[in-house]
């Protein structure tokens, strides 16, 4: 399944309120909760904490994506947020992250979120498409960027 | 079996559209009688890449693995039973590595003359085109390639099969 099919201008949050990388991705549940794509915002949000907690899902040129198997989505769901300030995430090259993909599975739907998180570390290899993400001033540019991109 | 299509590979990942073009397989094979086999491939390839990028640390790689391994199992049982409902005999099996290379391989090595496929998604970015796994597998197979669409007419054909 396609990145840009798990993406629409609701789950889309420009520019993030959080200052802490906690903060961050309570927001991004939260999005996902208002959007009626998670029926409850703690199971998620404590899926995402133990999955950070083995090791940061922070990544080099300002790209972080927390992800959780859990079974309070029964289909792969996702969110992105953009945050031109930056955010400590400990990432890996120690910069602050701008532009997190969130991304939630149940856990028998292993091989979509396996093909999602994979289109996700093609883009985290594109320095130019990452730029043009990160200075997305609205959901739909950043939907748009992902579906013509 | 000397019509046109003599044996037929079905690919299975585990989503909606390819247990539809399990279906269809099915149908086709019933129609032609061919011979019918189903692929499952544990997608080690991304897992490695998922773990090179950071995104994975060592033991997720090692607990999806697990996870794909046991999912190939479920989902080729699930298509040998739609099979068997109809009583077509079918051969199933699971590899592991980078999905295209997978099915070509498979392709090529038991002379599968056409290969059917779940819908590809609808919406595509172009970035997408040069990495997509079924699109990168219909471009590379040797043989004929059939992308099953329309969930409610193969689903209907398949129940009327007797």
């Amino acid at each position: 399944m396609a990145l840009a099919e798990l993406i629409g201008p609701e789950v889309v949050k420009v520019p993030l309120a959080g200052k802490t990388k906690n903060e961050v991705i309570r927001e991004l549940a939260q999005l996902l909760l208002d959007a009626g794509r998670i029926p409850q915002l703690e199971a998620v949000y404590d899926a995402l904490l133990a999955r950070e907690a083995l090791g940061s899902t922070g990544l080099e040129l300002g790209i972080a994506v927390p992800h959780a198997k859990t079974a309070a989505v029964r289909e792969l769901t996702a969110a992105i947020g953009i945050a031109p300030q930056g955010i400590d995430f400990q990432s890996i090259d120690g910069q602050p992250a701008k532009l997190f993909f969130l991304l939630l599975a149940p856990p028998d739907k292993s091989g979509p979120h396996i093909q999602a998180l994979a289109e996700i570390a093609r883009l985290a290899k594109s320095p130019t498409f990452l730029r043009l993400l990160a200075s997305a001033t609205s959901a739909k540019e950043v939907v748009a960027l992902l579906t013509e991109g | 079996m000397d019509g046109p299509i003599r044996r037929i590979l079905v690919y299975v990942d585990g989503t909606e559209g390819s247990i539809t073009a399990a279906q269809y397989a099915i149908c086709l094979a019933h129609h032609y009688h061919a011979e019918l086999a189903a692929l499952y491939v544990v997608n080690t390839r991304a897992l490695g890449d998922l773990v090179k990028a950071r995104i994975f640390v060592k033991a997720e790689q090692e607990e999806y693995q697990r996870d794909l391994e046991q999912d190939s199992q479920r989902y080729l049982n699930h298509v040998r039973s739609l099979a068997r409902k109809k009583g077509l005999a079918i051969e199933t099996a699971s590899t592991s590595g980078s999905v295209h290379q997978e099915i070509k391989n498979y392709v090529i090595q038991n002379h599968v003359d056409l290969l059917v496929m779940g819908e590809l998604s609808s919406v595509r970015s172009r970035r997408d085109e040069l990495y997509d796994d079924a699109e990168r597998s219909m471009r590379s197979v040797p043989c004929a390639v059939l992308i099953v669409k329309d969930e409610e007419r193969v689903s209907a054909l398949y129940d009327a099969l007797a």
